[in-house]
């Protein structure tokens, strides 16, 4: 299909927050401070598996602060994700808990006029605890049959379940006959790989602001990706009507999935601020924020069979996920592991068990891709041995057998379906080899000397949101409101949150396309609960999707609204089906004109001007969304990396970094994506983990961040060794052709990176992060 | 007991009275609003709470409010004058060094005083200058882009301060 000619889109413009994010003016939650209100703390189990016998407030109560315990807070179970249906949400969580789970569970919190005063109270605090555990921190041996449960009891929808085993949820999958397809195979691998406990390390620690008033109702300012839903989490759990709760949009400092559920921290400021009757803040600190949340810790066993032409016939996923103490979203998660295992590859005849199991460790939540990473950096690395297996050069072998144009994609498991209608993948390919200097690579028996180079591919993809065809487990719709102002600019309102990818800049571009307003006179605005339609949540790389749909949506029919005015005012005109809108560069402003006779005309201010004086009424659209596909962006990583053999150290020598997202709206963000998400799954393929002492469950890092290492500026390659390409793609269910991004940047690079690893030492590594250390015992194992 | 102290905080004389445990950040933020130096470490390992003292970068979560008694701080938003930007600040924007912002005041101080010392840096000495400074978002790329940019205008002569572009 042919790229339609645009404007705006795929243009670089000034990014709408940009002024405020430079002078350091732009608020975010962290930044709100309100007279008279109050600090608050929270009161951490420090133990990993325990029951409180009683809590002792009296002293801190004396030291003027006020105080809650679990006999302050209603009694209610929840999950603090909304993004599933009822019937599939798994609930254990409790705004404070007096059976704490993991060492940071919140069993007490406390509010004072100053953080001092807040923490002397929180100090003053004292918890006695009728048993302490011994914490299970390993997956299996938490689902041997005589592992005490660290959750008897939970909630499935309104229904109490039994725990079993630890097991939180299950999920069982299987297509064609993997048995005896395994036998007609030529080569068969099995492997086993463990992935790393990353954390988000997005750099705004979470923070609520909660705001009282006289009338009963609240405002809420906190770290979060959906309001909407903040709203509603927050109404269920202490019976307020939604009315009467505002949860305010601010911007967020980072989030990578940290922030699609709603943090322990906001429920909790809510609790204290209708106890004070005061406004209560809680800004975590650091290490409260690593003992909060982390990635999905997966345990895979992978099977899979090809035959000698190269044709792939099995796969077979066993996937344990270490969920931590609690459930966010590893039900649906397990679905979505198994999509993107089956999204990746041809198999042709699967089985999948997975299971999510609980350990007393920090709770695990979606971590940018959702899954994605650990299972591409699984299957890449299978691929990547089993072309070698098979004597096949590996881009060929990923050609042969990779999910394209014209099949089913899984995108978020298996209740959303939809079929491939974008591929860029071959083109990625191709052009990557030729960038990186593919015919370079050599075996890594040809490599001697202390520095030694290695290439490698990975590749994957994302889906662009959860929306499709049907109604599915996923909740997945959005809203946009379009106001024509009285000079002609435009208001556009949403709830959707900008993680600071640029999204909210790409909905602009679609409407200026649309309409022929440039970007700088429409208004983003900062918005509310009280004010928008709701959206579920900035997550699943569905921001410049679901919500560019949105957008062209309703700039749409803001324009039959606006041809319905004109048409009274352009009185030749007859026929409102010949008018056209635009943007007139020599005017620098929006135009409505006759088509084929473009000389009858009036500009959009004029019109709307004339509409207000005439007092025709406000021209403005209010839709509501849901997209009816969820298609792949694809993208393709070549990495050459050198290996010092002496240190064990790996640098990144040269990146390719190719992405099929359609037509790119925002040029310079969406490459901004592929540079922040090589740093990221740099960091998952060398250097980041969280690592527990075994015996009290305590993370050894004790929550700083200067042992959990994130790269810095010198640590990346030089910008001459960056490339980013994009392929010249058109998605017809996008917004102008364009799908999604921020998740798809990352998940392929630890494949890309584990490969090249291989390439230049001869060495697969089946666990992450590939440490220096790691790296030199396995040499020292291989003889060098 | 509070300790009285007096500096100059983004050009203006202040008086105010601290404990003596109180530190620099937290008293830029909560008792005069200037909310462009951000907690993120607390430690003294990311850089995002930088500002200037008396010219030199120092990390605000590592300073005791009364050691900048008598003397000149000044924070992100004592760099720029109403809608003039520096050239660090306008090329950042130009450049996409942004992404969710919360990082971008301190490396606004860092490659601003970068500039300062040395108006023609090298690839390699911009990214030894920010070392200090985290980002999650960029992969540092386009900040760097951004730093050599800021660069190349300064050595063309253009002035100190600039008006943003339009599109």
């Amino acid at each position: 299909m042919e790229e339609p000619k645009h404007i705006f889109i795929g243009k670089k413009t000034i990014r709408k927050d940009g002024i405020p994010k430079v002078t350091g003016t732009l608020k975010f939650s962290s930044d709100i401070y309100v007279p008279g209100m109050l600090v608050g703390r929270v009161f951490k189990s420090p133990y990993a598996f325990a029951d409180v016998k009683r809590i002792d407030t009296s002293e801190a109560e004396r030291m003027g602060a006020v105080v809650i315990t679990p006999d302050d807070v209603p009694d209610k179970i929840f999950n603090p994700r909304l993004v599933s249906i009822f019937e599939v949400t798994y609930k254990d969580y409790r705004v404070l808990t007096k059976h704490p789970r993991y060492l940071g569970d919140a069993i007490a919190a406390v509010a004072a006029p100053t953080e001092e005063a807040a923490q002397r109270a929180l100090e003053a605090i004292k918890v006695e605890f009728e048993r302490v555990y011994e914490p299970i921190l390993d997956p299996f041996e938490a689902m041997s049959p005589s592992a005490p449960l660290i959750h008897k009891r939970i909630l499935k929808g309104d229904e109490w379940i039994d725990v079993k085993n630890n097991v939180g949820c299950t999920l069982e999958y299987s297509e064609g006959d993997v048995d005896k397809a395994l036998k007609e195979a030529d080569v068969v691998l099995e492997r086993r790989f463990r992935t790393n406990r990353r954390y988000h390390m997005q750099l705004e620690p979470k923070t609520s602001v909660c705001i009282p008033h006289s009338d009963g109702s609240i405002t809420i300012y906190s770290t979060t990706q959906t309001i909407h839903n903040t709203r509603i989490l927050i109404s269920q759990i202490f019976d307020i009507p939604m009315s009467k709760i505002n949860v305010v949009k601010v911007p967020i400092g980072g989030s990578f999935g940290s922030s699609i559920q709603i943090n322990p921290v906001v429920p909790i400021s809510v609790a204290l601020c209708l106890k004070a009757r005061k406004p209560v803040k809680i800004s975590m600190t650091r290490e409260e924020d690593i003992y909060d949340h982390a990635a999905y810790q997966m345990h895979f066993k992978i099977r899979a069979g090809a035959k000698s032409d190269g044709t792939l016939i099995a796969g077979e996923l066993e996937n344990i996920m270490d969920i931590g103490a609690h459930q966010i979203q590893a039900y649906p998660l397990l679905g979505t592991a198994l999509g993107w295992f089956v999204s990746l590859y041809k198999w042709k005849n699967i089985r999948y068990v997975g299971k999510a199991v609980y350990t007393n460790k920090v709770p695990t939540c979606a971590f940018r891709g959702y899954g994605a990473p650990q299972v591409s950096w699984a299957v890449e690395t299978l691929i990547d041995e089993m072309a070698e297996e098979l004597g096949i050069d590996p881009v060929e072998f990923r050609l042969k057998n990779y999910v394209g144009k014209g099949d089913i994609f899984w995108g978020q498991g298996p209740t959303v379906k939809s079929i491939i209608r974008s591929d860029g993948v071959p083109e990625l390919l191709q052009r990557g080899k030729e960038l990186i200097g593919w015919e370079r690579r050599r075996p890594p028996s040809e490599k001697t000397g202390r520095y030694r180079r290695g290439i490698g591919v990975g590749r994957s993809f994302h889906t662009s949101g959860a929306g499709g065809p049907i109604s599915g487990e996923t909740i997945d719709y959005t809203g946009a409101i379009l106001k024509l102002n009285e000079d002609g600019t435009i208001d556009y309102i949403t709830a959707l949150q900008d993680h600071g990818g640029g999204t909210l800049d790409a909905h602009v571009k679609i409407i200026a396309e649309e309409l022929g307003v440039p970007p700088d006179l429409i208004n983003l605005v900062w918005s509310d609960t009280q004010t928008t339609l709701y959206d579920v949540c900035t997550h699943a790389s569905r921001g410049t999707y679901v919500g560019g749909g949105a957008a062209v949506q309703a700039a749409r029919e803001l324009k039959n609204k606006i041809f319905n005015y004109a048409i009274r005012v352009l009185n030749k005109a007859v026929n409102q089906d010949m008018l056209e809108l635009g943007y007139d560069k020599e005017l620098g402003q929006a135009v409505v004109y006759v088509r084929d006779n473009p000389q009858m005309r009036i500009t959009l201010k004029d019109l709307a001007t004339i509409a207000w004086q005439r007092n025709w009424g406000t021209i403005s659209t209010t839709v509501t969304y849901r997209s009816k596909a969820a298609p792949p962006s694809f993208t393709v990583y070549f990495v050459e990396v050198e290996v010092d053999t002496y240190t064990g150290k790996v640098r990144p020598v040269k990146v390719i970094a190719g992405a099929d997202i359609g037509t790119v709206i925002n040029p310079d963000y969406a490459a901004g994506q592929l540079h922040g998400g090589f740093a990221q799954g740099w960091g998952m393929a060398t250097l980041e983990d969280t690592i527990y002492d075994p015996r009290t469950g305590e993370l050894t890092n004790k929550g700083f961040i200067t042992d959990y290492k994130i790269l810095t500026a010198p640590d990346m390659p030089k910008l001459d060794d960056f490339q980013v390409i994009f392929a010249h793609t058109y998605e017809p269910t996008g917004p102008h052709g364009a799908k999604g991004l921020g998740e798809a940047a990352l998940n392929s690079v630890a494949g890309a990176v584990a490969n090249a690893i291989y390439n230049a030492i001869g060495v697969r590594f089946y666990e992450l992060p590939i440490t220096p250390e790691r790296i030199l015992e396995a040499l020292k194992k291989k003889g060098r | 007991m509070k300790i009285p102290i007096e500096f100059t905080l983004n050009g203006q004389k202040v008086r105010t009275e601290v404990e003596p445990n109180e530190l620099l950040l937290n008293l830029l933020r909560e008792k005069f609003g200037y909310t462009g130096p951000k907690y993120v470490c607390g430690i003294g390992e990311c850089g995002a709470c930088t500002v200037l003292l008396d010219g030199e970068p120092v990390l605000s979560c590592l300073t005791l409010a009364v050691d900048v008694d008598g003397h000149e701080v000044t924070t992100v938003e004592g760099l720029a004058k109403s809608r003039e930007l520096t050239l660090v600040q306008k090329a950042l924007i130009e450049e996409a060094g942004v992404q969710c912002g919360y990082c971008t005041p301190g490396f606004v101080i860092m490659i601003d005083k970068l500039l300062k010392e040395n108006p023609n840096p090298t690839e390699e000495e911009i990214r030894d200058y920010i070392r200090g400074n985290l980002c999650r978002c960029t992969g540092y790329v386009n900040i760097v882009k951004a730093a050599m940019k800021a660069a190349e205008e300064l050595r063309k002569g253009t002035t100190k301060v600039a008006e943003i572009s339009k599109e």
